[in-house]
């Protein structure tokens, strides 16, 4: 009992982490009809990048995704006006290629830079536990899903309640109407995929020191993320976060039941099951989709 | 012409140095060079028919390649079944994971698809990487030796691969020549539009997607006793599925030809990284060549090289013959309706119930799109649907036709209900729609626009060709009445608004259906067409049809129909004829003002 008790708890903590990292795609894939194939680049990249000033300058790694959050998002922008938006006029198949490409390029371009060897980063908290009665909270684990918690509430309230947020909702279900009301679908996707890309530094900062990472680890964080968003529904921040709680506790239950090699399969099984049983996400509700025809 | 000859004589020559190629030279590295251009070359032709006549891209493909090597190798090592043979179960294996691919994404669109063959790629390398009892896990998979004498070389993988590249090649110009390709432009261009047309589009991806898999599946078995050892990294690697997309991609994705001239020039260049690069870094910067030369192609060649090349060619051999075209258009054949006319069904039909809505609804949320709405359709005659914008017509339609879907009510067409089924299903049994905007397939010529249309599925019917003699007479009638004969091989973008509003009509027409649902049809044509319209919806009732008819124009509706049902907020308001209906204070209120000036009677022929 007290062993299931456990891996709920991990299931919830780690399930969280996964929501975080997976809010830009959230945004992108969901809003905006991008599918991004270069998240799991992103995070990794940030992961490298909060994981360089923790080993340089010993700034924690929470501490640097707030550093790095806008070299990620000025990256976002300059990959938005030279890639996405050329492409996305001419074939939505050719942007996925794209970005597909630029995961990969990313991907050799870190080998190249720090190496194939695993890392990560060691802040004093990344092996200590809290223990309640015969429970265990990894501090790790807890510091990273409150930080999850508290950026994913920022950013739902930021789409729910600002001028941006809404144009942002305006501009995804109607791209039409929203530029007679002056808001430019041009303009907000490049803010949408800044932001998304912004937000990669959150969730890399986690996986910085709750993983080992190399650089050939993106596709399984791709794989992750898009998983955490089809479950949840598209464009659903609340639903993404219920898909990583969901994925996390299916995880931790298989490593736990099953065996620890069948876990890395549960992202890629669940996106499957998924598409086939209820493509909507398990969590979004239908909307009105005939305006645009 | 001349282009034709030039391209047969050079695929010939082509051909002919394949085959010669291991009779001339005896270089083992450049038969090993061209076995594996031949294995890229299969895979990225058999993506070629899912990813470039149908748009469905996959970044999974790699997995048809280990699946066929991974029973080829078990089969070889645990049964002793010769790998010649076991490559085939090897294709068979991976058309049936193909398959059960198409179930996976039947009820989802585009961009999922990349997403569903990415996650089985890696579920399926999880699962060869953990099932070790199997295949080996990390050890890897060791496959007997070829047992031949030396002097054959690589013969025996070498024909084999090459007899299989011409098999895949030409199965892929079967299909793109004939009812199947037809079908997966459109798919590609309009799915929506396509189903609604009647073509069973999840059957035709299921075959698109399963034709690709099982020649991959088979090269994947070939290959696996080429390289005689199997170990899961290297025969489920993603960057195999990449090699293939760039393949088509530079190739010229859709064309014949294009992923078979990408595959002779990715192959080289990666055979060349693996050889020639040493060191830690080898792999990075493979990766960094192939994800660059990926990007820079989507981004700055999306079209490929084969496309580019003929438009240059065509441009060349347009500035040397300029002045020799003939006019093919010329003949026509008079005033005469050749829309096929049915007009003893139309006497047998009359007074017929055709289409029975009984307690429809829909919600969107919180928003009551369509509420608890009765309507009755009888065949030969013009019902008229009216109100205000947004007041549910559109969503009717789109719930009648089966774009969207309701739990709220039951409809019956012909006696049957269809409340659950799917939109070819509908089409099948003679419902057919036109849109507010004209929807035609771009990728398609006009005349191919309006053969698409079919009223049952015939899997032999798919490899007849894309027009076939007697239908091209009978579209060329059509469109002779519509005096568009001479934009009969035309693409439908030079097409006028008005134009293309006629063309998805003889879309319509070619249906042969029993009930059309046209959303707005004279909006924004000219009046002289908008005139030709109605002389076709006439036409419809004389056949007798049942149609139903959304439009804000009255004169138009008045000069049509027999009966009108009025919506707002979802709910039909009232419903009679025109005369009834104008006198009705609540139809007054709610759509057409004080203003309004009663319709002469007479309008109703």
């Amino acid at each position: 009992m007290i062993a299931l008790v456990q891996t709920l708890v991990f299931g919830v903590l780690i399930g969280g982490v996964y929501a975080l990292m997976a809010t830009g795609l959230t945004l992108t894939f969901g809003v905006m009809k991008i599918v991004n194939m270069a998240q799991g680049a992103f995070l990794i990249v940030s992961t490298y990048l909060c994981y360089t000033l923790w080993d340089q300058f010993g700034i924690d790694p929470i501490v640097a995704a707030f550093i790095v959050m806008a070299p990620m998002a000025a990256l976002g922008l300059v990959i938005y006006k030279v890639v996405i938006e050329r492409l996305q006029r001419i074939d939505p198949g050719l942007t996925i290629v794209a970005t597909f490409a630029l995961a990969l390029v990313a991907e050799a371009l870190l080998a190249l830079a720090w190496g194939p060897n695993q890392k990560t980063a060691t802040p004093e908290y990344f092996n200590q536990a809290i223990h309640l009665g015969q429970l265990v909270v990894p501090r790790g684990q807890f510091y990273a899903c409150v930080l999850a918690v508290v950026i994913t509430v920022v950013l739902q309230v930021a789409v729910k309640r600002t001028w941006l947020g809404r144009s942002i909702t305006a501009a995804a279900e109607n791209p039409e109407g929203a530029r007679l009301i002056g808001v430019e679908p041009a303009r907000v996707g490049a803010w949408i995929f800044a932001i998304a890309t912004g937000s990669t530094a959150f969730g890399g900062a986690a996986l910085s020191f709750l993983y080992q990472f190399t650089p050939d680890t993106q596709d399984v964080w791709l794989g992750l993320t898009l998983s955490v968003v089809i479950v949840g529904g598209l464009g659903s921040i609340p639903g993404a976060f219920a898909a990583g709680v969901l994925l996390g506790v299916a995880e931790a239950l298989t490593t736990t039941y099953v065996s620890v090699r069948w876990a890395t399969a549960v992202p890629a099984l669940l996106i499957l099951v998924v598409l086939t049983i209820r493509p909507q996400g398990l969590f979004a509700r239908t909307t009105r989709q005939d305006a645009a025809s | 012409m001349t282009a034709q000859r030039f391209r047969r004589l050079a695929t010939l020559i082509a051909v002919a140095l394949l085959v010669c190629m291991p009779l001339l030279s005896d270089d083992l590295y450049l038969q090993n060079l061209l076995i594996m251009t031949f294995l890229l070359a299969i895979g990225a032709s058999g993506w070629n028919i899912m990813g470039g006549y149908a748009g469905y891209i996959s970044l999974g493909n790699s997995a048809f390649l280990g699946l066929g090597a991974y029973t080829t190798g078990i089969l070889a090592v645990r049964a002793g079944l010769s790998p010649f043979v076991g490559c085939l179960v090897g294709g068979l294996v991976s058309a049936l994971a193909a398959a059960l691919l198409s179930l996976v994404t039947r009820r989802t669109r585009g961009m999922y698809f990349v997403i569903v063959t990415f996650a089985t790629l890696q579920l399926l390398g999880v699962a060869a990487a953990t099932w070790t009892g199997l295949t080996g896990g990390s050890q890897g998979l060791a496959l007997p030796l070829p047992t031949w004498d030396l002097s054959y070389q690589n013969w025996p993988f070498y024909y084999p691969m090459l007899a299989l590249l011409a098999v895949t090649v030409a199965v892929s110009a079967w299909v793109r020549r004939g009812k199947l390709g037809l079908g997966l432009f459109a798919i590609q261009d309009d799915e929506d539009k396509a189903a609604g047309l009647g073509l069973r589009t999840a059957l035709y991806k299921m075959i698109a997607f399963v034709l690709g898999g099982a020649f991959l599946g088979v090269a994947g078995g070939l290959y696996a006793y080429y390289v005689s050892f199997l170990n899961v990294a290297a025969v489920f690697d993603i960057v195999t599925s990449v090699l293939i997309v760039l393949a088509v991609l530079l190739g010229g994705r859709g064309t014949l030809w294009g992923p078979v001239l990408g595959a002779f020039i990715v192959a080289p260049v990666s055979n060349l990284t693996s050889t020639g690069l040493g060191g830690a870094d080898s792999g990075a910067v493979r990766l960094l060549l192939f994800g660059g030369l990926l990007g820079a192609v989507a981004i700055f060649l999306p079209r490929g090289v084969l496309p580019v090349l003929q438009s240059w060619f065509r441009t060349m051999v347009a500035r040397r013959s300029v002045g020799t075209m003939t006019d093919d258009g010329a003949e026509t054949a008079g005033g005469s309706s050749n829309l096929p006319d049915r007009g003893s069904l139309a006497d047998r039909a009359e007074l017929t119930d055709v289409l029975a809505v009984r307690g429809v609804g829909k919600s969107f949320g919180g928003l009551r799109a369509v509420d608890n709405v009765d309507l009755d359709l009888t065949a030969g005659r013009v019902t008229g649907l009216i109100g205000p914008n947004g007041s549910g017509k559109t969503t009717l339609f789109n719930i009648i036709d089966g774009t969207v879907p309701t739990r709220e009510g039951r409809i019956t067409l012909r006696g049957r209900g269809i409340e659950r089924a799917g939109r070819p299903t509908r089409a099948h049994l003679g419902l057919a729609r036109t849109y507010q905007l004209p929807r035609l397939f771009a990728n398609l010529t006009v005349i191919e626009n309006i053969v698409v249309p079919e009223r049952k599925f015939a899997f032999g019917r798919l490899w007849t060709k894309r027009v076939s003699p007697a239908e091209r007479q009978r579209a060329l009638a059509i469109l002779d009445d519509l005096e568009l004969a001479a934009h009969a091989d035309g693409s439908p973008a030079d097409l006028s608004y008005g134009q293309r509003k006629l063309v998805e009509l003889a879309q319509v027409f070619w249906l042969d259906p029993v009930l059309v649902l046209l959303d707005e049809p004279a909006a924004g044509i000219s009046p002289a067409l908008s005139e030709r319209l109605a002389g076709l919806v006439r036409s419809l009732r004389r056949r007798g049809v049942a149609v139903l008819l959304v439009e804000h124009d009255l004169a138009f509706i008045a000069s049509l129909c027999e009966q009108v049902y009025v919506m707002s907020r979802g709910a039909v308001i009232a419903h009679g004829s025109v005369a009834e209906i104008s006198a009705e204070q609540v139809v007054v209120d709610a759509y057409l003002g004080d203003s309004v000036v009663p319709i002469p009677a007479e309008g109703h022929a």
